[in-house]
């Protein structure tokens, strides 16, 4: 079966500095893949590099069996994939629900349409709606997004990078700054939105990896150290002295 | 944790396309009516001017309200259209079937296609970048126009006659009167356009580029492609103002294109305010009447301008619309009544420093008219000499003493508008600011 997302042999540079030293990983279709690493491992370089925001200076992106490499994020993402941000970016001058409804607006099918008004897509206005309520944040859905407090940004992030529905989701810590009930929150609705599709996600509590990941690739140094299903990552020696170290009691 | 129930969500409530249709009816019944109220063609002549800045300065906030794009050329689709309706009307003239309320339609399409080229290149751009290439886009097509006066007209323009063109519904479009209703009705109909844009996904996603271009991209859009084609859109509705202009003024030359133009529409924009919709309109209105009441009585009315605009930048940047959305909610609570002291209280300072302002502006204007052998004209009402000391003595203190009691009177009309929003906020039937649904 082909795989959701293939990486092959990628290289990125800023200047003199080689942050992606070349990595090669497969994430299957349908299963919930976990990034983890030290800071400065280069995860979200990685995820730059997939979702078009960086090229890559050597290398390869396949989706789907589709070639993406150096594809602006616009047409990464019409090719069904949808990523968060580790810095929340939102459109803060846009209500919750408008947030949503942009986010949703490409695969609902509106095009660049002036020649339409927005009450007639029934379907995009459900969409947002659906999102907002399970992001719990529908009491908030005329707030400006800038206004909102910062557990709720970061849950609108979630909802803006899936309210598109796109097959294949890739989330950039999206816990991060999150109380203990709110990451709970939120890894119940990443586990519930990522049914059925095909989940990446960089996160740095290692107690959520586990639970919700069916592979863990562990980064350290713009390499991959270590692959595979969560148990064999946890007594990976390698990852234990590269990486977990001091966080290695989490584990027992 | 059971999930929570669905809310009904409200569709569409009952009555809410005839609440959004009022202020059109509003606004047309006041466009028929305003003409017969008024004496005078001067008024006339003022409305018809007020229309073609609302339609000029509404496509102008689609830019920069709208989509976060600061036009400083926005003139040349004003102009172009101009130039092509003007062709058009001495094409007219020369016995092409095109009645003169039709000549907006060459103004949308010379806006339209001057857009495209232009657009093509500033849209790849966002920002401080966008802004220059429209300055340099801007000082390029007045020296093509300059270059090209078998086009243009060159320095003197090209003329036309409104109402030797073919007749529609009876009526030749000579009488100012006519061509009023011609440009009230193209102002109406393109503002209703204008509106009905921003409720369409084009619309609503130039905001979503406005505020955070990157991750539009990766909510599958293309935002260089979305600025292009609210681009061309805006450079269609100045063009339809161009056109507007050639039928009010039967004349058009390059300085319709060049940045005075450019300038002034820029200015009435943000003294209207361009967070919302209707605040451009606000300025169109106000900032043309300034500009021809105040060009009748002194010469320094670009200068007073120019201080309008600083102050409203330093001190209002959101414009008057700003001002009138940061107290409605407080009238409409009922709390209104609380503000009118402090502000009261205010208003002294503000009237002596604005008179000091208006008489050292005016003297500095005297002194020019001295230096060039004539003799000053008086200062409201008082004869003065410009270049004795007193006069300027006199207006300083006044400006100064106005300064003084508005540094010491203004914090506390703050304070009074802060509590006043609060309290209205916690009003039990307080209506929460509604986004556009």
């Amino acid at each position: 079966m082909t795989p959701a997302l293939r990486i092959e042999d990628l290289h990125r540079s800023f200047g003199p500095t080689h942050i992606i030293r070349g990595i090669d990983m497969e994430v299957a279709a349908g299963e919930r893949h976990a990034m983890i690493g030290p800071n400065g491992a280069g995860k979200s370089t990685l995820f730059h590099l997939i979702t078009g925001r960086l090229a890559p200076d050597k290398g390869r992106v396949v989706l789907h069996g589709q070639d993406i490499t150096g594809l602006p994020p616009y047409e990464v993402f019409r090719l069904g994939l949808a990523r968060s941000f580790q810095v929340t970016s939102l459109f803060p001058h846009l209500s919750v629900f408008e947030n949503l409804r942009a986010a949703a607006m490409r695969t609902a099918g509106c095009g660049h349409a002036f020649w339409r008004m927005l009450d007639g897509y029934g379907a995009l206005r459900d969409r947002a709606e659906d999102v907002m309520l399970q992001l719990g944040l529908e009491r908030r859905r005329d707030v400006e997004a800038g206004s909102l407090a910062y557990a709720e940004q970061r849950a609108l992030e979630i909802g803006v990078a899936i309210a598109g529905g796109a097959r294949t989701l890739l989330l950039d810590e999206p816990t991060a700054g999150m109380s203990r009930a709110e990451t709970e929150r939120a890894v119940t609705l990443i586990r519930r939105v990522s049914e059925g599709r095909t989940l990446v996600i960089i996160e740095h509590d290692l107690g959520v990896v586990f639970d919700l990941a069916d592979r863990i690739t562990v980064l350290a140094e713009g390499r991959v150290i270590a692959s595979g299903p969560p148990d064999q990552v946890r007594g990976d020696p390698a990852v234990r002295t590269a990486y977990l170290g001091a966080a290695a009691e989490v584990l027992h | 944790m059971l999930a929570p129930a669905r809310p009904a969500i409200v569709r569409l409530q009952p009555g809410a396309t005839l609440r959004a249709a009022l202020p059109w009816a509003l606004a047309a019944a006041v466009a028929i009516v305003v003409p017969h109220l008024i004496a005078g063609g001067f008024g006339l002549s003022l409305l018809c001017r007020m229309g073609i800045a609302i339609v000029f300065a509404l496509s102008f906030n689609m830019l920069l309200g709208q989509g976060g794009m600061l036009d400083f050329g926005h003139a040349v689709f004003l102009g172009l259209g101009g130039f092509l309706s003007m062709h058009a009307l001495r094409l007219a003239d020369g016995g092409l079937w095109l009645p003169t309320p039709l000549l907006p339609l060459a103004g949308a399409l010379g806006g339209l296609l001057a857009a495209v080229l232009a657009g093509w290149v500033a849209t790849r751009r966002a920002g401080t970048a966008f802004a220059m290439i429209t300055l340099g886009v801007a000082e390029l097509v007045v020296a093509i126009v300059l270059l090209f006066p078998s086009v243009f007209g060159g320095e003197e323009g090209l003329t036309g006659d409104r109402s030797a063109g073919p007749r529609l519904f009876g009526l030749d479009y000579g009488p100012q009167i006519q061509a009023y209703y011609v440009i009230a009705a193209w102002a109406w109909f393109a503002a209703l356009l204008m509106w009905l844009y921003t409720r369409t996904p084009l619309g609503r996603l130039v905001n979503a580029v406005r505020d955070n271009p990157e991750r539009v991209g990766f909510v599958g859009y293309d935002p260089a492609r979305i600025r292009m084609l609210v681009f061309m859109l805006s450079g269609l509705f100045a063009g339809i103002a161009g056109g507007l202009a050639v039928i009010n003024d039967e004349i058009i030359t390059s300085q319709a294109i060049g940045p005075g133009a450019s300038e002034s529409v820029l200015l009435m924009t943000f003294i209207g305010g361009i967070g919302t919709f209707w605040g451009p309109v606000l300025g169109a209105v106000l900032v043309t009447f300034l500009q021809v009441a105040l060009s009748t009585i002194t010469d320094a009315w670009l200068l007073y301008s120019g201080l309008l605009f600083v102050a409203m930048v330093v001190w209002a940047p959101g414009g008057l619309s700003g001002i009138i959305l940061a107290h409605a909610p407080i009238i409409r609570a009922g709390l209104g009544g609380r503000l009118v002291r402090p502000y009261a209280a205010v208003l002294p300072g503000a009237a002596l420093a604005l008179l000091g302002v208006v008489a050292l502006s005016e003297l500095a204007f005297r002194v020019q008219a001295v230096r060039n052998g004539g003799s000053p004209r008086p200062v409201f009402g008082v004869a003065v000499d410009p270049e004795t000391a007193l006069p300027w003595i006199v207006p300083s203190a006044l400006f100064l003493a106005g300064a003084w009691l508005l540094h010491r009177l203004y914090p506390a009309a703050r304070e009074a508008w802060q509590e006043a929003s609060v309290a209205a906020q916690a009003m039990p039937n307080a209506v929460p600011a509604q986004a556009a649904p």
